[in-house]
């Protein structure tokens, strides 16, 4: 119906859990220079119910075939057939940060937050870095499969029934690898991330940090929104907002920010330090 | 004595300094000379006559323009209409926003506002159902950062204007007095009115009235008054506003809606969902007042604009389905002129009113 700006095939596409889907398209001009955290804007033409694209975080991405992996709700996009063309955009946002001298990653995702941790796991673990994830679900079946993820990746889950792993919310898991990881990065519903960014903020006080450095507060702070603040908080977060324009114009994706100034996950996020976010507003 | 030795570590040109990375970021609209064009297939798909350039030999000898009163004279009759495009500046780089009639910006309140808390957007069917709780910098920042482009601009610029009061009103609308940028005010008439417990000033034809009459005090150029859905008689409000002094008349604004998990107050749906609502309430509108009405509601697509003006449109504003696709405003402008010439008429002005008669 609509001219599409960019568009891709699919080319392989499988349920993998109860109303979630992972489909492979072709889309060279995503996958060159694409980094984890980001998203992409997908758009099936032939919709006439949904209007708006929709933000996806990537998956996985192989900039040497340009296959580009994306792990979502079903609905109507999961009843596209391989070999149908959809539109799709991006990279778009702000990518996650990790440290080049961080070793130990720890990986903290509950549902469908782990769609945006997925690439961040691959590119650590071709980094040489050790990397644990954490898993949170409702019962055995929504978790997430442990074959789709690297083999060097250390797997736990907790599912709030007790089907499997821990019983309990996924964040009775934390505390025993706090001490162990340089950096966290989470994705999962609002509530978890509010409970870990609470958590992340008395970290420092907690395991004895010294703060290092010429002056006492580590000298000039790191602008607000920049890949230095990002890198040098303990945990960065990836929201999962419905996004609208992906230009920064429509406002529709906005969150509140610390200093009470709206940050637009399309722009600002949709990776944030855990300090930049107002997080008593949001949750 | 020897010379001491200096170790040159490199050429004779500056050494390499470091210079920080700059990580653009990607737009989500690639820039109009890039946009790859659609393809024969797209437009048979459509069912769109073939694309004959805006400005070629057939489509100059074409009356588009559209006079809203107060000397503001549109190019086309087809806008952009408030919200997608935010001020204008966040897209100018990658729309040709010259081929539009005008550009609605933002809704722009006196003091600056944080907006609504996440989630402000919904998925519903055919559209959306959004509350952005008039995010927006305050006017005195709007006017700082972007009157100036505007000037440059070839394309007028309609402030939207928001408030709670009267008052509020025509405060806001005093900063905007006198500056060249500002080509008319859009009063946004579905904002809650503090003094009435948060009902909207576009259901109660008094309230609208006394609004647009003090407006009309301060502001000498053209304006609109944008009225919502929701009043129990529509032709009141229209007759109350243009009789007290609006230029013209704008519709609809988002039908007050809900989405649970999704926005909560103040929420509107917006999209091709509310399009047969709109067509009505703008042809009674037209039914009703003398004035230029500017319709909103649902345009995706040259059918739309079409239907509008058969009802008694004299322009037509494109929205929410701007987000999804940046370049349909400009696109429509182009069909729509093609459309005059195909149906043979030398001014648009004769698909205008044809379901009335």
């Amino acid at each position: 119906m609509t001219t599409l700006l960019a568009e891709a095939e699919l080319v392989e596409s499988r349920a993998i859990l109860p109303g979630q889907w992972i489909g492979s398209f072709h889309a060279p001009h995503v996958a060159s220079g694409a980094r984890a955290g980001q998203f992409v804007h997908l758009r099936d033409p032939d919709s006439t119910t949904e209007l708006l694209c929709r933000s996806v975080p990537l998956n996985t991405v192989d900039p040497s075939t340009g296959i580009v992996t994306l792990h979502a709700r079903s609905g109507a996009i999961g009843r596209l057939r391989v070999g149908d063309r959809v539109g799709l955009v991006g990279p778009f946002g702000r990518p996650f940060e990790v440290d080049p001298r961080s070793r130990h990653l720890l990986l903290i995702a509950a549902g469908l937050g782990i769609a945006a941790l997925r690439m961040l796991a691959d590119e650590a673990v071709r980094d040489g870095r050790q990397v644990t994830l954490l898993f949170g679900a409702t019962a055995a079946r929504d978790v997430y499969p442990s074959s789709l993820l690297p083999d060097e990746v250390e797997y736990l889950v907790a599912t709030a029934d007790g089907s499997l792993g821990h019983h309990g919310p996924v964040t009775d898991l934390v505390p025993a690898y706090e001490a162990w990881a340089d950096q966290a990065f989470a994705g999962g519903p609002m509530p978890l991330l509010a409970e870990l960014a609470r958590h992340a903020a008395g970290r420092r006080e907690r395991m004895g940090v010294a703060h290092l450095g010429r002056k006492r507060g580590g000298g000039r702070p790191e602008p607000p929104g920049s890949a230095t603040a990002r890198r040098k908080s303990f945990l960065q977060v990836a929201l999962d907002q419905p996004v609208g324009c992906a230009a920064a114009t429509c406002l529709g994706c906005a969150v509140l920010g610390a200093g009470g100034v709206p940050l637009r996950t399309c722009r600002e996020g949709p990776v944030f330090a855990a300090p930049e976010l107002d997080w008593a507003a949001l949750s | 004595m020897k010379a001491r030795k200096r170790v040159v570590t490199s050429g004779p040109q500056t050494p390499a300094r470091r210079t920080p990375t700059v990580r653009r970021i990607k737009s989500a609209i690639v820039p109009a000379a890039r946009r790859p064009t659609s393809t024969t297939s797209d437009r048979a798909r459509a069912g769109a006559p073939p694309s004959v350039p805006v400005g070629s030999e057939a489509g100059a000898s074409v009356d588009l323009a559209v006079d809203l009163g107060r000397g503001l004279v549109l190019a086309t009759p087809l806008i952009a209409a408030s919200g997608p495009f935010g001020y204008g500046v966040e897209v100018a780089d990658a729309v040709d926003l010259g081929r539009l009639g005008a550009l609605v910006t933002r809704g722009t309140t006196l003091r600056a506002r944080a907006g609504s808390p996440p989630p402000r957007m919904a998925a519903a069917a055919s559209g959306i159902v959004h509350a952005l709780g008039y995010q927006n910098p305050g006017v005195d920042a709007v006017i700082a950062k972007h009157e100036p482009t505007w000037r440059s601009w070839p394309v007028p610029v309609v402030v939207n204007v928001c408030g709670e009061s009267a008052g509020e009103f025509v405060e806001l609308v005093s900063r905007l007095e006198g500056l060249a940028g500002v080509a008319a005010v859009e009063l946004n008439l579905g904002c809650p009115n503090a003094a009435r417990g948060g009902t909207p000033f576009s259901v109660d034809p008094d309230a609208a009235a006394s609004l647009v009459a003090a407006v009309r005090r301060t502001w000498d150029r053209c304006l609109i008054a944008k009225l919502s859905p929701g009043a129990a008689d529509v032709r009141a409000v229209a007759r109350a506003v243009a009789s007290a002094g609006a230029d013209a008349i704008s519709a609809i604004g988002g039908v007050a809606a809900l989405a649970v998990g999704g926005p909560r107050a103040g929420a509107v749906l917006a999209g091709p969902a509310i399009r047969p609502i709109a067509l009505r309430v703008v042809h009674d509108i037209v039914g009703a007042v003398g004035v230029p009405v500017v319709a909103y509601g649902g345009v995706a697509a040259l059918d739309d604009v079409l239907d509008y003006l058969a009802v008694g449109a004299v322009a037509v504003g494109v929205g929410t389905a701007a987000l999804a696709d940046p370049g349909l405003p400009t696109r429509l402008a182009g069909e729509l002129e093609e459309a005059v010439v195909a149906r043979g008429h030398a001014s648009y002005r004769d698909l205008v009113g044809t379901a009335r008669r």
